[in-house]
C-alpha cells in the first residue's frame, strides 16, 4: 500500500475543517526535502491554534520535534526543538524550580508555536510577551538553510518571526530563559465587581500584581454590564507554604484528569445554559474577597483539567475571539462589544478580559498592544458571521485589532497588521484568505 | 538497558516511561543506524533525566563486530528493529527488498539477539523484550514477507523464553498491531485499532513489570489475530486480507 499523507485536519476550534497534506519528519534533510518539494507549506505544532492560521496546502507537523537539547540548571535556560510542549518544558523545569515567564491559558501548546503567535499571558503588563525570553531560534528559510536568529545574528528575521504566524519558515529548535519559582503555587485573589467600572478599577488598582485576569458574565444586560471576577496571583515563597504542601513545595499532586468523550449534541450548548453556567460560576464565590493558595495548574490552565474539553461545542465547531482596544477608549469600547454580544443571545461560556501593558516595539508583529483585551467563545451557528461582523465594526471604530492566532472570519482590515513575511514558499490558509479580502 | 532499534518511537517512548517509573540504569546503550536521529535522544534523556548513554552504531545489512560488544551489560534488552519494506505488489519479487526485509527483522538480528541472550543467561537473571508482530500470526497477502520473518521473529522468542526460563531469564514477545509511527506514516490505519507509541510503551511497562509472556497492546488484536488464525485454510486463501 503506498501511503497517502492527505487528511481532514482542523484546529482545536474544530472550525474550519480541511483535507490536506501533512506531514512529521524529524530529520532536517527530509524537513529540507520536504521544503523544497513543496510549493505552498505551512508548519503546524500542537493544533492548539483555534483558526486556519496553522492550517494550508502542505502542512508540516512538528511533532516529531520533540526533543530537549540542553537545560542550563544554574541559569534557567533551557534548549528544545520546536514540538516540544510548554507542558514538557513544565515537566522538568518546576521541579528544578524554574517556571516559564510568560504562558497562555493553555500549556499543551508547541514552543514554535509559542513564538510564531508570540504568545501573552496574565502577566503581559508586568512581563510582557514570549519572545521578551527567547535568546535564539534556529529557522528552516524558504530555500532549505537552516539559520541562526537572535537579537543580533539575523534580526530582521528573528522579529519578522516572532508574532509571524510561521510565514516566515519553519522553526526547529529555540532557546529561552525561565524564572526562578520557589514553590509551584500561587497565593491568589478573587475578588467580584459588580460591572465594569469597578472591573476597569480593580485592573488599575492591581497593577503591581504579576498576574491578572478576569472571568465576565457577558450575558448581563444594563447596570450589570460587565460583571465579573477578577483573579491576581503571585508565585507564593516556600515560607507561605503550610502542611504537606511546604514539606514538598515544587511537586504537585496527581489529579485526576476527566475526558470528554465524544462531541456533545448541539442542543447542549444554548443561550439558557450558557446563562445559567455564568449564573453559577458567578454566584459560586460567595463573598466579595477570597484569598487562598491555588497550585499553578489551577491557576493557569483550568481548562487543561478536563481533556478534549472543545467537544463540548458539538461537531460544528467553535470560535474565539479575541481583540484589543486602546486603553483610552478601552472602557467604552468593551461596552459597546458586550451590550452587541448580550442583545445578539449569542453567549460566551468563557469571557476573559484582561489589561495588556505596553508593547514591545521590536516585535511589531505581536498582537498585544496597551489596552483592554477581550477573549470570546461562540459556537459556531447561522447567526455567528453576523455577530462577529458587528463586533468587527466596533473593534475598527475603535482602532483595535484581531488576534491571528484565534481568528478564521474577521475582517481583514483587522487581522493585516502582519509586516515581512510575505513568502511564497511559506503560506497559510489565513493569510490567503486575509490578503483575498483586502 | 540495551535498545535494538533506538530511533524507533516506542523504544524511544519505552526508555522514557522506564525512567519516568525511576527506573535505574547505569548507562543505555543505543544501538543505531541511524547516529543523527538517536543522538538527539541521547541528548534528550540526558536533559531530561540526567540518564547516560552511549550510542553504538549497528546496520544489519553489514557484517558485525561482536568485539565492539564486549563491555556491554544490562539486566535489560529491548529490541524494536524492524523494516516494514515494500508490500507485496510493489516488492514481491525485488530480491534486494525481500532480502533486506529478512536480513533486518529476522536472519542478521538473531545472530545479535542471541550474543547478548548469552550474556543474560550466564548472569541468571533479566529481561529481554522482542517487539514481533500480529503481522507473523498469520501469512497474509498484504504483507507475507514481512509477516513471514516476523513469524519466524516469534517462534525465536518463543523458543528463548522457554530455553532461558530454568536460567531465570523473562523473554516477553510483544505484538503492538497498527502504531501509529514513521513505519506507518501515511497508511490507512483504522483509529480505533491504533495506539501511539508512548501508549504502547506504557502498556508494555505494565507488561514488563508483570513479566507476561505474549503481550497484545490492545487486548483486541488477540481477539482478531484469534479468528484470522482459526479460518479455515480454503476459505482464508480467498480472502483479501
Amino acid at each position: 500500500m503506498k501511503p497517502n499523507f492527505t487528511q481532514k485536519v482542523t484546529n482545536w476550534g474544530n472550525f474550519p475543517i480541511v483535507e490536506k497534506e501533512m506531514r512529521s519528519e524529524d530529520s532536517f534533510k527530509k524537513i529540507k526535502e520536504f521544503v523544497l518539494n513543496h510549493n505552498e507549506v505551512i508548519a503546524r505544532g500542537n493544533g492548539r491554534c483555534y483558526g486556519d492560521a496553522s492550517l494550508g496546502e502542505n502542512i508540516f507537523s512538528t511533532k516529531k520535534l520533540n526533543k530537549f537539547i540542553s537545560f542550563d540548571r544554574l541559569n534557567g535556560i533551557i534548549e528544545c526543538e520546536s514540538g516540544v510542549l510548554l507542558s514538557e518544558v513544565l515537566e522538568i523545569s518546576v521541579p528544578q524550580g524554574y517556571f516559564l515567564y510568560v504562558t497562555p491559558g493553555t500549556k499543551f501548546i508547541s514552543i514554535g508555536g509559542a513564538i510564531a503567535s508570540d504568545v501573552h499571558g496574565k502577566n503581559h503588563h508586568a512581563e510582557g510577551c514570549f519572545s521578551e525570553y527567547v535568546t535564539e531560534f534556529k529557522l528552516m528559510t524558504e530555500n532549505g538553510d537552516i539559520i541562526i536568529c537572535s537579537r543580533e545574528e539575523n534580526s530582521d528575521k528573528f522579529w519578522a518571526t516572532i508574532g509571524g504566524m510561521g510565514l516566515t519558515g519553519i522553526i526547529l529548535s529555540a532557546k529561552f530563559k525561565l524564572k526562578n519559582i520557589e514553590t509551584a503555587y500561587i497565593r491568589q485573589e478573587s475578588i467580584k465587581a459588580e460591572n465594569l467600572d469597578e472591573i476597569f478599577r480593580l485592573f488599575e488598582e492591581s497593577e503591581s500584581w504579576t498576574y491578572t485576569v478576569a472571568w465576565i458574565d457577558c450575558l448581563q444586560k444594563g447596570k450589570n454590564i460587565g460583571r465579573s471576577i477578577l483573579m491576581r496571583g503571585e508565585h507564593a515563597f516556600r515560607h507561605e507554604l503550610t502542611g504537606n504542601d511546604a514539606k514538598n513545595p515544587l511537586v504537585l499532586k496527581k489529579k485526576f484528569s476527566p475526558t470528554v468523550p465524544f462531541y456533545f449534541p448541539n442542543f447542549v450548548l444554548n443561550a439558557l445554559t450558557v446563562k445559567i453556567f455564568n449564573f453559577l460560576y458567578y454566584k459560586k464565590q460567595s463573598k466579595k474577597e477570597v484569598k487562598n493558595f491555588t497550585d499553578y495548574e489551577t491557576f493557569f490552565y483550568p481548562l487543561d483539567a478536563v481533556t478534549d474539553w472543545n467537544k463540548i461545542y458539538g461537531k460544528s465547531g467553535f470560535i474565539q475571539y479575541q481583540m484589543v482596544i486602546p486603553k483610552e477608549t478601552g472602557k467604552e469600547g468593551m461596552k459597546k462589544i458586550l451590550e452587541t454580544i448580550a442583545n445578539s443571545g449569542n453567549g460566551s461560556f468563557l469571557a476573559v478580559l484582561k489589561l495588556f501593558g505596553e508593547n514591545n516595539p521590536e516585535a511589531y508583529n505581536s498582537f498585544p498592544t496597551e489596552g483592554y483585551t477581550l477573549a470570546l467563545d461562540f459556537k459556531v451557528n447561522s447567526k455567528l458571521k453576523k455577530l462577529v461582523d458587528q463586533l468587527d465594526q466596533i473593534v475598527q471604530e475603535f482602532g483595535g485589532r484581531i488576534y491571528l492566532t484565534k481568528d478564521s472570519m474577521s475582517r481583514s482590515s483587522l487581522t493585516a497588521y502582519l509586516k515581512n513575511v510575505n513568502s511564497s514558499k511559506f503560506v497559510s490558509l489565513q493569510h490567503k484568505r486575509i490578503l483575498n479580502n483586502k | 538497558m540495551i535498545v535494538l532499534g533506538s530511533t524507533s518511537e516506542v523504544a524511544q517512548a519505552f526508555v522514557e516511561k522506564a525512567l519516568q517509573e525511576g527506573e535505574k540504569f547505569e548507562r543505555i546503550y543505543l544501538f543505531t543506524s541511524n547516529r543523527e536521529t538517536t543522538e538527539r535522544f541521547a541528548r534528550h534523556i540526558d536533559v531530561k533525566f540526567l540518564q547516560q548513554s552511549e550510542i553504538i552504531e549497528l546496520d544489519l545489512t553489514k557484517t558485525i563486530n561482536y568485539s565492539e560488544f564486549d563491555q556491554i551489560n544490562s539486566s535489560v534488552l529491548f529490541c524494536a528493529t524492524g523494516y516494514l519494506g515494500e508490500g507485496t505488489e510493489e516488492g514481491l519479487y525485488d530480491n534486494k527488498n525481500t532480502e533486506r526485509i529478512i536480513d533486518i527483522n529476522y536472519s542478521k538480528l538473531v545472530p545479535v539477539m542471541n550474543y547478548f541472550a548469552q550474556k543474560f543467561e550466564s548472569r541468571r537473571s533479566g529481561t529481554i523484550i522482542g517487539l514481533s508482530s500480529v503481522a507473523g500470526d498469520r501469512g497474509r497477502q498484504s504483507n507475507f514477507i514481512y509477516g513471514s520473518a516476523k513469524a519466524a521473529f516469534t517462534a525465536y522468542l518463543s523458543g528463548l523464553r522457554n530455553y532461558l526460563f530454568e536460567k531465570k531469564v523473562h523473554v516477553m514477545t510483544v505484538k503492538p498491531g497498527f502504531m501509529a509511527t514513521k513505519m506507518t506514516e501515511g497508511l490507512p490505519l483504522n483509529p480505533k485499532l491504533t495506539v501511539t507509541p508512548k501508549k504502547a510503551a506504557e502498556c508494555i511497562y505494565k507488561a514488563f513489570k508483570k513479566q507476561k509472556n505474549i503481550v497484545y497492546v490492545l487486548p483486541i488484536w488477540g481477539v482478531i489475530m484469534l479468528i484470522i488464525r482459526n479460518i479455515p485454510e480454503f476459505i482464508f486463501k480467498k480472502l483479501k486480507l
